[in-house]
């Protein structure tokens, strides 16, 4: 599966995923306090500037933005009829400008940066015997695993479907897609037991 | 949690992202094409039960978080959090709970498959739309400054197709049931 992290070098690579994350939340905070104009546009610029160093080419860069861009761009008409238009203007720089700082956040901290920093964040709760922190990183490997299969077994039950020259609907395809893929849990947990890499 | 049901959650996180992938699919009565993601969502509360489904869509929230494109369209990384409909994102977790809360509460083994449904039915429509749209609509209200009336008026667009999908997840949720029961097993 493809990641959203860009893998090149630059200072933004280098600083501790942990600051960004730090950096990030308190932006998002003190974003939402403003409501000067100015100083929002001036955010958009440097979220922009950010964003558009982070080694992506500008077309892919636009590209992962656009659906989130366009559902900002709603807000903003819907905002744009109800509200004051100082409002408005307020509502959409301060959300595009969070949107690109929390991209670059995205675009400059690998998988295994982040993984850290949950499986940091999860120690706490593993004290209070909530969860265990490992069971995170099990759980996402797991899904990467699986879904190219699921896939393979959603194209299988759709041309079964076809061979028999049943329409293919949504509800008679999900029903067997759900059995078969959560029958395998059993043979699944018996093997990660069997291994002991969910130590108790 | 057991092994097992770790691995429960996480293959259902599997099938929500595999969800995203697929190319819309028309639902039956409907034409219109529906991403099938948040059924995804009413689907592991009906199927796991609430704890089990609300873990699974939080294995597809750290998966996001953590800079995978696994929502449709490709979109995944913080930004999605940042937008104005992340309200109905940070919802997803509550609403499988809800939905498999009520689930376990409302559907019994012995049962008639009609009223296996039914209550299924209002499971999902609860958990999947009431629950779901106070996160959205409050998060829309809050960040885009738009009143919480207006908020909701437009919301109530996309009603139907959320309804369409519960009628949809209480037929899967009962078919599974038929076949591979696994929400009376409540851990």
């Amino acid at each position: 599966m493809q990641t959203l992290h860009v893998d090149v070098d630059t200072w933004m690579h280098r600083i501790s995923p942990r600051l960004k994350l730090g950096m990030l939340a308190v932006l998002g905070i003190i974003l939402f306090l403003i409501d000067s104009v100015a100083l929002l546009a001036l955010a958009v610029a440097i979220g922009a500037l950010l964003y558009f160093r982070t080694g992506l080419p500008a077309g892919e860069a636009l590209k992962r933005l656009r659906p989130i861009l366009l559902s900002i761009a709603v807000v903003t008409l819907f905002g744009l009829i109800f509200n004051p238009i100082h409002v408005a203007i307020v509502t959409t720089l301060r959300l595009v400008a969070l949107v690109l700082f929390a991209a670059t956040v995205t675009a400059t901290t690998s998988i295994a940066a982040f993984m850290d920093e949950i499986t940091a964040l999860a120690a706490p709760l593993e004290r209070l015997g909530l969860l265990k922190a490992a069971d995170i990183g099990l759980a996402v490997g797991l899904v990467v695993r699986f879904v190219p299969e699921i896939l393979d077994r959603y194209r299988a039950i759709r041309e079964a479907h076809e061979a028999r020259g049943i329409k293919i609907r949504i509800a008679t395809t999900l029903a067997p897609l759900i059995i078969l893929t959560l029958r395998d849990a059993d043979n699944i947990a018996a093997a990660i037991d069997a291994r002991g890499i969910r130590r108790h | 949690m057991t092994t097992r049901d770790l691995v429960l959650s996480a293959l259902f996180a599997a099938i929500i992202v595999a969800l995203g992938l697929l190319p819309p699919i028309p639902i039956g009565i409907i034409a219109v094409p529906i991403t099938a993601q948040s059924l995804g969502v009413m689907l592991a509360g009906v199927v796991l039960g609430a704890k089990r489904g609300a873990i699974a869509v939080l294995i597809v929230v750290v998966l996001v978080s953590i800079g995978l494109p696994v929502l449709s369209g490709g979109r995944g990384g913080l930004s999605v959090f940042a937008g104005p409909t992340a309200g109905f994102f940070i919802g997803w977790t509550f609403a499988a709970y809800i939905t498999g809360y009520l689930s376990e509460r409302l559907v019994k083994a012995e049962q008639t498959g009609i009223a296996q449904g039914i209550g299924f039915f209002i499971a999902s429509v609860i958990g999947g739309v009431v629950v779901l749209y106070a996160f959205g609509i409050g998060w829309l209200a809050l960040v885009a400054n738009i009143d919480f009336g207006k908020a909701f008026f437009g919301s109530m667009a996309f009603v139907p197709g959320d309804l369409a999908k519960a009628v949809v997840a209480a037929l899967v949720g009962r078919a599974v049931m038929a076949g591979y029961p696994l929400l009376p097993q409540r851990t």
